[in-house]
């Protein structure tokens, strides 16, 4: 009995084994069936989308041809890259080799990013020993003048902004095995931060070469720059077999005062210093395909710097200023007095439903971190903001051991639920009722997921008083036009946090920086009064170690001296300019010209009448021969050397240095398919399962 | 007995097995679901803010509101766009980045949407097709593609403000994929003609 009924047990264990077998083979067989189609399903959108993937991986850049499976040799960029530096203006020659070693004529188009506010002013083409300079011309004609050349086969360069911190330069009929030479030079100024130079060259422009249009010519593809970059898309077969497109690096310092310091931050370099402030700099081997750029950093001797300084150049008629004052550091009496100033703090937390889960993270992170730098004569509040606004309490309260207990635990509750309605949380942050004696700083911290923009802004700008108020931006992508405009307007700063790991080294920067302002208040006036017209126009305080850099157009013949003032702990403190013989420098005029067309663009995108800008734009850029959203440089060969009619276009495209860009382009996937996938197998095994039940109770 | 005992199990996995197609198929309907309905709801509160200028939420405790109507004439796409692109609001339809140039403005306006719903027509878009922007009373903004590319999600720079006016709308790439979480997206760039 207990035998017979062990055996049928075991009997009764292995036919249930078998049938689950069973069924998992029908699973099985269903997954593979479902994953063939699948499979099937990618392959043909794969073919149907203008990419094509994994082409031999040669360690060379292709370029696609009319015929399927056929590739050439796309042309070759060599980049040399001088950089003068004269005090605070910085003057870069890029020089770019357009090598073809392919048997057809092609237009090259190579994309590159620059500094932010780098301004491009000249264009130089050279083929054989013929040098073309390249014309400032408006956007449209100048895109004529390129398209009309490369018709009549002849030789031609643009240079067009795409972007203030992204140009493309394209060279029109590079024939067989030719070599064409162009050359771009921008200006842009150094700021001092913390007795410190910081220059820049975005290397990643070592260039990518991606194939030419993805659609064959017979498409009828219209032959213009703009449908050939239509049509590219990025070649994922690069293998670094070899310099393929090599970058050179120069850069020739005149501080004019000794330099203490000098190093580059992430290439290997030589630099030979030399007396009187001068050093040369240059790289040990060549570089390519970086996506790191080259950075130099350099000091001068302490309390060698120069404290304030003004350059002027004139310019047809006209005389232009760079202004840069470092407001002098407080000395450490001074510093321990501004330290002892009580801070009263106010912390906006965004817990909107945008803000769930990793950014809710990082800003409960922030304001733990916030909560630890408070001392106990300190003030502080917290705000919640989403559909509606909650304070932590009424007003500001002393940051007592036991108010910051109560404080972390009301955070650690926080959740991110519905609307994002800001402007309740701003109001009651900036009421008007600072507590007399304390340094009044509201933080915000927000992924900036709002539509009313300009009702905020002016509600900020009308209620700061005292107040000061400082974005810190969170979350993968967050609003940073936004975030930056408000701390202008909360004559702040503006902090990114992109990752969770940042939170402790980027809050506690802003908060030693924010300890206590340097220089408050700042106005430029002229010497009887009257304001300067400064570019960027507004001042906002200034923390330790930030230096002003401001343009301004010299208009005035009797009183040229410059005064910049402001509020040095609670000092009145002012500093007078008077340009002279020896503060000429050359490129002023045209960083003014830079900076006026910046602002000029800030105010299109704050709800300016276009036209009216885009006049003004023009009217600047002309006069100073400068590349901008309306203008580019061109350069047209008069004599043909190809073969009129189309070529193809090959774009070179520079690969974005990391951290250039802020966050990254959300996600946009759902689990829909995988989930539909997982539920038919189930309910297929479900099914073989009932049938194997079905069948057994029959039997 | 026995039998009986082995039936039992059998019929018991095949209603657990059974219980966990359905969860999972109803899961994914649900994304489908939400995605076909709230466009409809938005539908309503869109069409009142744009004539009345008031701008409703779609339902009650909805965090986000339609601004713009995203349609392509020749493929019958109809499509309202919700303000910001969290991951709740891209549940219900595309969603505008914000920062990006409000739709009906200068600059450069940024949609992104789920590839398997709302943009699941951006593989068959073309180049030159023409896509329509409505963001108010005014007639919509017409928009042309230039460029269709695939980029890695770590180039926000696509997104940045461009000097001329266009239309950037955003998706995941591949579409067909089976896992969610690919870091490739599928990226149309289009002119304004007029």
């Amino acid at each position: 009995m207990d035998r017979k009924g062990w055996n049928g047990s075991a009997e009764q264990v292995g036919d249930f084994l078998e049938l689950a077998c069973r069924a998992f083979m029908g699973g099985v067989a269903a997954a593979l069936l479902f994953a063939l189609a699948a499979l099937t399903l990618t392959i043909t959108s794969a073919q149907a989308a203008p990419v094509t993937l994994n082409d031999p991986k040669t360690g060379m850049l292709l370029l696609r041809t009319a015929t399927p499976g056929q590739y050439e040799p796309a042309p070759k960029v060599e980049t040399d890259v001088a950089i003068q530096v004269s005090g605070l203006i910085a003057r870069t020659r890029v020089t770019q080799v357009f090598h073809n070693p392919g048997g057809d004529f092609v237009e090259g188009i190579y994309v590159f990013p620059l500094p932010e506010k780098a301004a491009v002013d000249r264009l130089q083409m050279q083929i054989g020993d013929r040098r073309i300079e390249g014309q400032i011309q408006e956007k449209e004609e100048a895109r004529k003048a390129y398209e009309k050349a490369k018709a009549e086969g002849r030789k031609a360069a643009l240079v067009e902004q795409q972007r203030p911190n992204l140009f493309t330069n394209s060279v029109a009929h590079i024939g067989p095995n030719d070599m064409v030479r162009i050359s771009i030079e921008y200006q842009q100024t150094l700021a001092p931060e913390n007795g410190e130079y910081r220059l820049r060259f975005p290397l990643a422009v070592a260039p990518r070469y991606v194939p030419a249009s993805a659609a064959p010519p017979t498409e009828g593809v219209p032959d213009d720059g703009k449908a050939a970059e239509a049509a590219l898309v990025e070649h994922p077969a690069y293998d670094c077999g070899g310099a393929v497109n090599p970058v050179d690096i120069v850069v020739a310092i005149d501080a004019g005062v000794p330099l203490a310091r000098i190093e580059s931050s992430y290439h290997e370099t030589w630099i030979e210093k030399q007396s009187n402030g001068r050093a040369m700099v240059s790289f040990i081997r060549e570089q390519e395909e970086a996506d790191r750029d080259f950075e130099l950093v350099w000091s001068v001797a302490p309390g060698q710097g120069p404290q304030a300084a003004l350059f002027t150049e004139s310019v047809s008629g006209a005389e232009y200023a760079l202004l840069m004052v470092n407001p002098p550091q407080p000395s450490a009496s001074e510093k321990a007095l501004l330290e002892r100033f009580p801070r009263e703090t106010i912390l906006i937390v965004d817990t909107s439903g945008s803000m769930a889960g990793v950014s809710m993270e990082q800003a409960k992170a922030a304001v733990f971190m916030a909560l630890e730098t408070f001392k106990a004569a300190d003030r502080f509040n917290i705000i919640e903001f989403n559909s509606i606004m909650r304070p932590l309490f009424a007003e500001a309260l002393p940051a007592s051991p036991e108010n910051l207990q109560q404080a972390k635990a009301w955070v650690k509750a926080l959740r991110a639920t519905g609307g994002t309605e800001m402007a309740p949380a701003l109001t009651f942050a900036l009421n008007g009722r600072e507590t007399p004696g304390y340094l009044r700083q509201v933080i915000f911290m927000t992924d900036g997921g709002v539509s009313n923009e300009e009702e905020l802004f002016k509600l900020i700008a009308a209620r700061l008083g005292q107040s000061r108020l400082f974005t810190v931006g969170i979350g993968s992508a967050p609003n940073s036009h936004f975030m930056t405009k408000a701390a202008q307007f909360g004559r702040g700063t503006f902090t990114y946090i992109g990752d969770v790991r940042e939170v402790q080294e980027k809050m506690s920067t802003l908060f030693a920086k924010i300890e206590a302002p340097v220089l408050k208040d700042v106005a430029i006036r002229w010497a009887d009064g009257a304001p300067v017209e400064t570019f960027p126009p507004r001042v906002p305080d200034l923390y330790l170690g930030e230096p002003i850099v401001v343009s301004a157009a010299v208009t005035r013949t009797a009183s040229r001296t410059i005064v910049v003032s402001g509020l040095r702990g609670n000092q009145p403190w002012s500093v007078a300019l008077t340009p002279s013989s020896d503060s000429e420098a050359s490129g002023v005029g045209a960083l003014w010209a830079r900076a006026k067309i910046a602002t000029l663009m800030d105010a299109l995108r704050t709800g300016g009448e276009p036209g009216e800008i885009r006049g003004q734009v023009v009217k600047v850029a002309i006069e100073h021969h400068l590349v901008s959203a309306y203008t580019s440089l061109v350069a047209v060969d008069v004599t043909p050397t190809g073969p009129a009619g189309g070529t193809r276009s090959a774009l070179v495209k520079a690969s974005l240095p990391r951290g250039m860009a802020v966050g990254e382009i959300p996600q946009t996937d759902t689990a829909a398919t995988l989930q539909l996938l997982a539920g038919l197998l189930a309910l297929g095994a479900a099914a073989i399962f009932a049938v194997a039940a079905h069948t057994r109770s029959r039997a | 007995m026995s039998s009986g005992t082995r039936r039992r199990a059998l019929w018991g996995a095949a209603l657990l097995l059974a219980t966990l197609g359905a969860w999972q198929l109803a899961s994914a309907g649900w994304i489908h679901a939400k995605a076909l309905v709230a466009q409809k709801l938005i539908a309503a509160a869109w069409t009142q803010a744009r004539d009345g200028g008031v701008s409703r939420r779609p339902w009650p405790g909805a965090d986000t509101r339609p601004i713009a109507r995203l349609t392509v004439p020749r493929r019958g796409v109809e499509l309202f766009v919700l303000a910001g692109a969290s991951g709740r609001s891209l549940a219900f339809g595309p969603g505008h980045v914000s920062g990006t140039a409000r739709p009906g403005s200068w600059g450069n306006v940024v949609l992104v949407a789920h590839r398997d719903t709302h943009f699941s027509f951006l593989r068959d878009l073309t180049l030159d097709e023409e896509i329509l922007l409505e963001s108010g009373p005014a007639a919509p903004a017409r928009y042309r593609v230039r460029e269709i590319t695939i980029v890695d999600k770590g180039e926000a720079r696509i997104m940045d403000a461009a000097d001329a006016a266009q239309l950037t709308l955003i998706t995941c790439y591949p579409f067909d994929a089976i896992q969610p979480g690919t870091p490739l997206r599928y990226v149309v760039i289009a002119e304004r003609v007029a």
